[in-house]
């Protein structure tokens, strides 16, 4: 079965340009346009890993990492940040909330994004 | 004896006029004194005049770090009224206004150590004031003391911060943008939404090295202003600067193989004592040095990286045989959006922001740069790192 990857991201074109990158290299990507649906939807839909960008409208980024982990039913489910913050306080910020790791948007390309999603999901 | 009565009424009157000389003597004294007495006072209304009237917040200490005068403005800053300050010692001042830490540890400086006749320096002391304290000692005759002058910058470091959200909170949002035109032209030159033709090739490998492009210069104003920001240092540690420069040297190796120039690192065999630095600050410093080396120099040429011990610091030298800096140009190169009319000719990108940066960085880590460079024969930068105490 192919693994699924909830992105959290609430500009409309990249989030549908990562879902249709991630379809072609077979992943089954999941769409959320907020942190609340982002919560929503890896309680309901279980996914492997979740893309998640910071400023988003309604809960932000850091907020649903705080969520996460203090819930243990999706406490466990690996995040990658993917924003266009990246100073260091915000990387450091967010890798202490449990990030797996923190990409800069504008850095990385949907191929090496792929990458690093293999890299975590193994 | 035998007195002559007419000699003895000479006598006495010439007695009576000495007296009256003298009295005529005292009085211009008495009046003299008088006089210098108003002016002496008038002096003293005219100083206090000017400090009570003083647009900045003054305070003249005596020898003892008491305070003898101040102006009224201090006394807004301190929240205390001038009964409760005069004949205070500075160090005993408590405010429940505002935190008086930073003052006090200025004028602390001041009393224990001999220093400059004159110190400025800006501090916080409270959440939305800033003052530029200057400390200006005097001495007349046997009295000794300190003028305390309290400018209020509050305002400037209000449109500053504002200035520099602003360029922040742009660069962020131009990212998004860029970040989708970036995706985009990547799927399609990877071919992942079907076959493209050599030339559509060509030109769309044109345009993502244009976006490239404005995404550095993107990261350039950041760091620019983060610097400008002060907040720039963050957590300074000490360790090896040879791992920093590996670190910048190994990420560059491939653009230096494309261009067929060689990198050589000298160093002595013994490790460099370490140095406290903002790792990933120095680290753009040493990479923006080196990009320069191999942006100004031409295929097949050399680059050396040493790094060396003098006195008390670590001196980081980077020499190249590249086009150099026009002399006329040399004084200008550490400022920002500097570019030198040779490489500009060359239609070499950059963003006029590299030096600047470097620049900053260092000198925030207490160092030194400068440089050597003969046009069409190379340049050489130095910089110096403190040793960690």
């Amino acid at each position: 079965m192919s693994k699924k990857v909830l992105i959290v991201e609430d500009d409309k074109f990249l989030r549908e340009l990562l879902g249709k990158k991630l379809a072609q290299v077979g992943y089954t990507a999941i769409l959320a346009v907020n942190g609340e649906e982002g919560l929503e939807k890896v309680k309901k839909d279980k996914p492997d890993i979740v893309l998640l960008d910071l400023i988003l409208p309604g809960i932000n980024g850091f907020e649903f990492l705080e969520k996460r982990k203090s819930d243990p039913a999706i406490s466990s489910v690996p995040v990658i940040i993917l924003s266009n913050l990246g100073q260091r306080e915000d990387i450091e910020k967010g890798l202490k909330l449990g990030a797996k790791d923190f990409l800069v948007k504008a850095h990385f390309t949907p191929q090496e994004i792929v990458n690093k999603l293999q890299m975590v999901l193994g | 004896m035998f007195m002559d009565p007419l000699s003895r009424e000479d006598e006495l009157k010439d007695k009576e006029n000495e007296l009256r000389k003298i009295r005529l003597a005292f009085l211009n004294i008495l009046e003299d004194t008088e006089e210098a007495k108003t002016q002496a006072i008038g002096e003293k209304n005219k100083s206090l005049a000017v400090i009570k009237n003083f647009t900045d917040g003054l305070l003249v200490l005596n020898e003892d770090n008491k305070i003898e005068i101040i102006s009224p403005l201090v006394e807004v800053f301190l929240g205390q009224k001038e009964e409760e300050l005069l004949g205070k010692d500075v160090s005993r001042l408590s405010s429940r206004k505002i935190d008086l830490k930073p003052l006090k540890e200025i004028l602390k400086v001041r009393k224990t150590k001999d220093i400059k006749s004159i110190f400025r320096k800006e501090i916080r002391l409270g959440e939305d004031l800033f003052l530029e304290v200057t400390v200006s000692h005097f001495k007349s005759g046997e009295k000794k003391g300190a003028l305390v002058i309290l400018h209020d910058v509050s305002r400037d470091k209000l449109v500053e911060r504002m200035k520099t959200e602003f360029v922040s909170i742009s660069a962020h949002q131009l990212r998004t943008p860029l970040s989708a035109v970036k995706w985009t032209l990547r799927m399609i030159l990877d071919g992942d939404v079907g076959e493209i033709n050599d030339e559509q090739r060509d030109l769309l490998e044109k345009t993502y090295q244009s976006n490239e492009r404005m995404i550095e210069l993107i990261n350039d104003l950041l760091n620019v202003t983060r610097i400008e920001e002060g907040r720039f240092l963050y957590k300074p540690e000490p360790m090896q600067i040879e791992d920093v420069v590996d670190q910048v040297v190994g990420e560059a190796e491939n653009a230096a193989k494309i261009k067929k120039i060689k990198i050589k690192t000298e160093r002595p065999k013994s490790l460099l004592p370490p140095v406290t630095i903002d790792k990933e600050k120095m680290g753009i410093a040493v990479q923006n040095l080196l990009e320069n080396s191999l942006k100004y120099t031409p295929e097949g040429g050399t680059v050396i990286i040493s790094l060396e011990k003098k006195n008390k610091d670590v001196v980081f030298r980077i020499a190249d045989n590249g086009v150099g800096i026009p002399k006329d140009q040399q004084a200008r190169i550490f400022s920002k959006f500097f570019r030198g009319s040779n490489v500009i000719k060359m239609e070499t990108e950059g963003s006029g922001l590299g030096l600047y940066t470097v620049k900053n960085i260092v000198e925030a880590h207490k160092g030194e740069i400068w440089f050597e460079s003969k046009e069409g024969e190379g340049s050489t930068f130095y910089f110096t790192l403190p040793f960690s105490s």
